[in-house]
């Protein structure tokens, strides 16, 4: 039985002279994937940072509305406590120059006090959640750059994952690996939704045909971007409402030449 | 026209660099030159004698290492307590902007005006008179400004992606300091440090009325009234007493001795500074 975790209603985001993001409202629910759609440019990144409060670190960006999780609302709360609940994978695997193992830990060992055993039992937990253990276990003193692309987004999710959260957010997480890579994070993200809410924004339509369960498409209209249409993965796919969402599918279905069905 | 103009100021050009270079080079062989003859063992564990005539600079070597290595220590934590006041904790941009200009400022400043300071503070007004503790804070007042500002540069190199990452997990700010910022610029600490002390090494105006004094000096055993004896103190009185030919050949030693250890100390901070450009261009 899925459960509302996260609700979000008239989220704008704007600069000193522009908005980036205008009224956007939306709900995740465990269990299931929410994909956000749309051409570049549209603000679905800005959408994916206001729930984890990233956007807090950009000066002169403010963003307005309400979110809430498991019906707390964001703002009120401790932003680092809300950060450890909310996992992040971003486009490009962000890897600490450090070791695998430290990479691991980078978050949890500071997050709460682990003991040595402690420490070697959430490392090697998080690195099979993260379908990664059976590559790396024998290397995990070995700087974490000698690892493929695809292994170090999987290293990032296995960071995640190690905090425990609740939520994972991922913002294009396969735009820079190859298909079988790609293939790997996909398959994870079917194992993990199971247990966590995850958000993901991706620019693939197969992809998100393969793997989410909500949609909501984030596209520019009368200058700002917005959610401009959402629901059931299969109902916006095959009967876009939306010129917006209609153009984006078409296009995209050129771009990728039908090859992926 | 325009094609005899760019080869006249190219020429120019070509011609200033070659003279500037020309300069340099033809300074570093004198010194080599001259200096050679007083290098042997015994000029570096031997004291002085016969008012520079005799002996060696052992003191001398020993006591700007003092300073230098005194600077070093009472510089770093300001260093880096300035640096992350620019590019964390300053929430505005007025403030930091003056927070660059002084450090900037500081920076030009002639480093007599930090000896005056260090002489009505360190040597009148604590009462330490000459001792190696206020020469060396001393000095490291006048690299203070270098390390920081080399140090500013290094952390604000350090990619926004990884200061995300680490927020996305739920990190304080101070964890992001010290397991992201500082871990990836103690490179620049370095850098900025060997850079100012390579300066520092030859300063002689702001260390001989606080911490220097020609002889007599060995290892200090207290702060107040234990002065050291150092390189380009040595240096600056026997320029003014080199008729002797003996007393001759110890000056440029002692000159070759200082410019070998500024030389090592820049070389040394040499890898570092080329892979902040690296970063910095990726």
């Amino acid at each position: 039985m899925s459960e509302l975790i996260l609700k979000a209603s008239a989220l704008t985001v704007r600069t000193a002279d522009r908005v980036l993001l205008y009224d956007a409202s939306f709900r995740a629910e465990s269990g299931r994937v929410f994909g956000i759609i749309g051409p570049s440019g549209g603000g679905k990144s800005t959408l994916l940072r206001c729930i984890n409060r990233l956007n807090d670190l950009v000066p002169g960006l403010r963003v307005s509305g309400d979110i809430r999780l498991r019906g707390e609302c964001i703002r009120t709360n401790d932003v680092n406590a809300l950060r450890a609940r909310i996992g992040m994978l971003f486009q490009q695997p962000v890897i600490f120059p450090t070791s695998i193992g430290e990479n691991v830990l980078f978050g949890a060992k500071r997050l709460r006090s682990l003991t040595r055993s402690e420490a070697s039992a959430v490392t090697e937990s998080a690195l099979r959640e993260a379908a990664l253990w059976d590559e790396i276990k024998d290397r995990l003193r070995q700087p974490a750059t000698v690892l493929s692309v695809g292994q170090q987004q999987r290293l990032c999710l296995a960071r995640a994952l190690a905090v425990q959260p609740e939520v994972l957010l991922m913002d294009e997480p396969t735009s820079a690996l190859d298909p079988r890579s790609t293939a790997a994070i996909e398959e994870l993200i079917l194992r993990l939704k199971t247990s966590h809410t995850i958000l993901i924004v991706t620019h693939n339509i197969a992809q998100a045909r393969r793997i989410t369960d909500t949609l909501a498409c984030v596209s520019i209209r009368d200058g700002v971007g917005q959610i401009v249409e959402q629901g059931e993965r299969e109902q916006l796919l095959t009967s876009p409402q939306t010129p917006e969402l209609c153009e984006y599918l078409h296009a995209s279905d050129i771009h990728t030449g039908f090859t992926d069905e | 026209m325009r094609k005899a103009r760019d080869l006249i100021f190219g020429t120019i050009a070509a011609v200033c660099a070659m003279a500037a270079l020309a300069v340099l080079c033809g300074l570093v062989f004198v010194i080599a030159r001259r200096g050679w003859p007083a290098m042997n063992v015994s000029f570096f564990t031997e004291q002085i004698r016969l008012v520079g005539a005799s002996g060696g600079i052992l003191w001398n070597l020993v006591g700007t290492v003092i300073l230098l290595a005194t600077a070093f220590l009472a510089c770093t934590p300001f260093a880096i307590a300035l640096a992350l006041l620019e590019r964390v904790w300053l929430r505005s941009h007025p403030a930091r902007r003056w927070l660059r200009i002084a450090l900037y400022t500081a920076n030009g400043l002639p480093s007599i005006v930090f000896g005056i300071f260090g002489f009505i503070v360190f040597v009148q007004w604590c009462g330490w008179g000459k001792s190696w503790l206020a020469g060396g804070l001393v000095l490291a007042m006048s690299m203070l400004p270098t390390v920081t500002i080399v140090l500013i540069e290094r952390i604000a190199a350090v990619p926004a992606r990884y200061v995300e990452a680490a927020a996305g997990l739920g990190l304080r700010e101070s964890q992001i300091v010290w397991a992201v910022l500082m871990r990836q610029s103690w490179g620049g600490l370095i850098t900025g440090s060997l850079l100012g002390l390579a300066r520092a090494a030859g300063e002689t105006a702001p260390i001989m009325f606080t911490a220097t004094i020609f002889a007599g000096a060995t290892f200090p055993r207290a702060i107040a009234e234990s002065p050291v004896l150092t390189l380009p103190y040595h240096i600056f009185i026997l320029a003014q007493d080199s008729f002797d030919p003996a007393v001759g050949s110890k000056l440029w030693g002692t000159a070759l001795v200082l410019l070998g250890l500024v030389f090592s100390l820049s070389l040394a901070a040499l890898p570092s500074r080329l892979r902040i450009h690296e970063e910095s261009n990726v």
